[in-house]
């Protein structure tokens, strides 16, 4: 039988990334509760599991290195070594490798040995009580039986321990097990140690036997079979071989040639190595008799090693789903399946007076598929503490590396939102963390001059806010220096000395690119590179960015995200016959002008006043070059729609409703149309434009440009 | 009827290595990710003709789970198998002494984990 168990790969790298998590987050624990045996047994469980599960996939480097860990953890463990800054560091470090090596072995890169041997080296060095002896190697044992080849003729005698029933063993199963390795030509009972019948116990054992058998295994296979209770046993196990055989009837393939004239003591070990290094490779003899040119021979070696080099295999994205989520689906399915035939049964002998019946199956219908439509999309949603969980070992580094003493508080973990949002955010938030570690939170001594306590404190929180989730980066530091950023805005030329600018349009500087008001470099932040990356990310995902700073109190950032970017909730719009979707996030309200809000200015086009704030009006019609039902703004209905701070009226003939929308991709399935950024199928069955108005305001700003 | 075997393992792509393993050949596989959840599987009517169990574990460990076992009168002589990362014998010796029948040593492939089965499973 061959199973193949690779497919199982997958589940072991994603399972590994738990236990690394738990290992991570337990060696942190651990410093500030270094005598707790619980955490201590739940940081080595971790590693026992990624040790025995490597091994199962043959990923030797990764079960190998885990194996010292686990020494070092399981003498913490058994409080034969106590927990030390030095060890945790050490640990820490070796988990990094860890996963480095657990990567390599996902990819198939080849792992920084160096390292590897280095931190293998002090794992081992730092175990107290001398180094675990030396497990004899596999060859040794092996060596022990020399492998005679034919057939032996064993007899076995052999008294099973008493209990033998008791530890669920069947004596007749042993010599079923030896009649699959030979033939058992006879089997013999003793039953000499059975006792009188009042004294005995059934569930106890008093026989042994006899058996002869032939075979072609040697000694150490028919000594295997009694492994599981040959301590216990008596065993004798009497090889009476047959006369010599000359043909070798080996079940091991033949040995080749020169092993076997060194073994006869016909040649030495060194003489027959001296022999082989003279033989030449293919490559070599081709060319020495001018078959093959040198460079056609090393050609074909090229293609050879690029053949043999592993592939690189495409990850494919899986998500772990609660069992519980998965069967209320199910349920939910089941529901369905009723629904649906409930409504063919009623279609099939339908009259008009059942139309109330009908309406009731429909709404059920639409109670069905929404429900499962939610849960569908609750399939996706993961608790955002996987996101989390990477930041108290960055505080803790960096608090190291600033020389400030910093405390991590994570709260709203269990907020759950959508997976590839939660892959995307991991980035931008660890610059947020970095920044406030290292710009926001001042150093203790300061801290303490200015009256607050020497730690400073990073407060992460998730919580869901409307169809949004909002995380909040908090730090108790030094707040925004407003002056010290207006300068530096005006240095770098981001903006003119005499704008006049909201304490908001300053914030919003800091995500300007190339902007730092770091005094020096640090190997931290301070480069000028990070926020704008912040900013650009968060809105890519669809989300905001804001800044809320009190000076000498602190900061908070807050991202807010949609939960999920495959479904938004959008304004159906009609503009002559076609219909549109408005994401409902960038509506901030819809007008109908009057006559004298509206201007037309040259080099800006034209304009709407809404109420003193002069914004750029844009046709739809326009835009997309259709026909519309209405060109007079005072008729139609003006969107106005914001995103990263700027706004534009939106002319449309008509609001039709609010709906969900599944949101299907343009550049996927078409190409990338300005001004859109996404189709989706509606009610009756066409295609819906979503627009993006980002794009619109570009196409607002080129316009003018092109007309100024 | 086909055989019933009782899996517990801590490590869910163990527990489905040896699952699939053994539904593969014909086996019915009972799951348990403790050696708490094996006894509630057990009470709650599970009647499985082989253990196959891990022996660290959180909640409660192979040890006492074979002891558990060992104590219910319709599993007093049925087969246990532990797996064990190393072929240490103290672990070997605190299992046979729980009353476990023998072991499998990982790393193991899918054939190794049959033969061993096969040695105690009566067929």
């Amino acid at each position: 039988m061959s199973t193949d168990l690779s497919h199982f790969k997958d589940a072991f790298f994603e399972e590994s990334q738990e236990h690394l998590t738990t290992i991570e987050e337990g060696l942190l624990q651990l410093e500030q509760r270094p005598g707790d045996i619980d955490l201590l047994n739940r940081i080595f469980r971790g590693a026992h599991s990624i040790k025995g599960n490597s091994g199962m996939f043959g990923f030797t480097a990764v079960s190998q290195f885990t194996h010292k860990m686990e020494s070092v953890l399981d003498q913490l463990r058994s409080s034969q070594m106590v927990v030390t800054v030095e060890i945790t560091d050490l640990l820490l470090q070796s988990l990094d490798c860890l996963k480095t090596l657990i990567d390599c072995a996902k990819s198939g890169d080849s792992p920084d040995d160096v390292q590897v041997a280095r931190l293998s080296a002090q794992l081992e060095a730092c175990q107290g009580g001398g180094a675990p002896a030396a497990k004899p190697s596999a060859a040794a044992a092996a060596s022990r039986h020399s492998q005679v080849p034919g057939a032996h003729h064993f007899t076995i005698t052999w008294v099973p321990p008493r209990y033998l029933f008791q530890r669920g063993l069947d004596p007749v199963q042993f010599i079923k097990e030896l009649g699959e390795l030979g033939s058992v030509t006879s089997v013999i009972l003793d039953p000499s140690r059975l006792p009188a019948l009042k004294d005995l116990d059934p569930e106890q054992c008093y026989l042994g036997w006899t058996i002869e058998m032939e075979t072609v295994k040697d000694l150490k296979v028919i000594e295997g079979v009694f492994d599981f209770v040959r301590e216990d046993s008596t065993l004798t196990i009497v090889d009476t071989p047959p006369p010599a055989d000359e043909s070798r009837g080996s079940s091991e393939g033949a040995k080749p040639l020169g092993e076997i004239l060194v073994e006869t003591g016909v040649v030495s070990q060194s003489q027959l190595n001296q022999a082989l290094s003279q033989q030449k490779r293919v490559g070599e003899i081709l060319v020495e008799q001018k078959i093959a040119t040198p460079e056609q021979i090393s050609e074909a070696l090229k293609k050879q090693t690029e053949a043999s080099a592993p592939a690189k295999k495409a990850e494919t994205p899986s998500i772990r789903v609660d069992t519980v989520k998965i069967d209320r689906l199910i349920n939910l399915v089941g529901e369905l399946v009723i629904t649906q035939s409930m409504l063919s049964d009623l279609g099939s002998r339908f009259e008009m007076s059942q139309l109330p019946v009908l309406l009731e199956r429909v709404a059920q219908l639409e109670r069905n598929t929404r429900e499962i439509q939610e849960r569908v999309m609750g399939i996706r949603m993961v608790p955002i503490g996987n996101a989390f969980s990477r930041f108290p070992r960055l505080v803790r580094d960096l608090s190291g590396k600033a020389g400030k003493k910093i405390q991590l508080i994570l709260s709203g973990e269990e907020t759950e939102l959508d997976k590839t949002v939660i892959e995307s955010i991991g980035d931008p938030l660890t610059h947020l963390v970095r920044n406030s570690a290292d710009h926001g939170l001042e150093p203790p001594d300061e801290r303490l001059a200015a009256g607050k306590s020497e730690q400073g404190t990073i407060r992460l929180n998730a919580f869901h806010e409307g169809g949004n989730i909002c995380i909040t980066v908090e730090d108790d530091g030094r707040g925004l220096n407003r002056d010290k950023i207006l300068a530096k805005g005006i240095k770098q030329g981001l903006i003119a000395e005499t704008d006049k600018l909201s304490d908001e349009q300053i914030w919003m500087l800091i995500f300007k690119p190339g902007f730092s008001t770091a005094d020096k470099v640090t190997d931290v932040s301070g480069r000028g590179v990070g926020m704008d990356v912040v900013k650009r990310n968060i809105e890519g995902l669809g989300g905001t960015v804001s800044i809320k700073t009190s000076s000498g109190k602190g900061t908070t950032f807050t991202l807010k995200l949609p939960l999920t970017l495959a479904i938004i909730e959008g304004m159906t719009v009609r503009v002559g016959k076609d219909t549109y979707i408005v994401p409902l996030l960038s509506i901030l309200e819809s007008i109908q002008p009057r006559r004298e809000m509206i201007k037309t200015l040259i080099g800006k086009g034209e304009l709407v006043n809404v109420r003193g704030i002069y914004l750029p009006l844009m046709r739809l019609y326009e835009v997309f070059r259709l026909k519309p039902e209405l060109s007079d703004p005072t008729k139609a209905i003006l969107l106005i729609l914001e995103t990263e701070g700027e706004r534009v009226a939106v002319m449309v003939d008509e609001i039709l409703g609010q709906q969900q929308v599944v949101i299907k991709s343009m550049e996927q399935n078409f190409r990338k149309v300005e001004g859109v950024a996404g189709a989706t199928i509606l009610g009756d069955g066409t295609v819906g434009f979503i627009l993006d108005v980002r794009g619109l305001l570009e196409i607002a700003r080129r316009d003018v440009s092109i007309a100024a | 009827m086909a055989k019933t075997v009782l899996v517990v393992d801590d490590s869910p792509t163990m527990r489905q290595m040896v699952a699939f393993t053994l539904t593969s050949a014909g086996y019915q596989v009972v799951e348990a990710g403790n050696g708490k959840e094996a006894v509630g599987k057990v009470n709650g009517g599970a009647k499985p003709d082989l253990v196959v169990t891990d022996l660290n574990m959180p909640e409660m460990d192979g040890i006492t789970l074979i002891k558990e076992i060992r104590k219910m009168p319709a599993l007093k002589f049925t087969p246990i198998l532990m797996l064990t990362t190393e072929a240490s014998d103290d672990k070997k010796k605190a299992g046979q002494a729980a009353g476990a029948t023998g072991w499998i040593v990982k790393p193991f492939n899918p054939e190794q984990m049959m033969a061993v089965i096969k040695k105690v499973l009566p067929g």
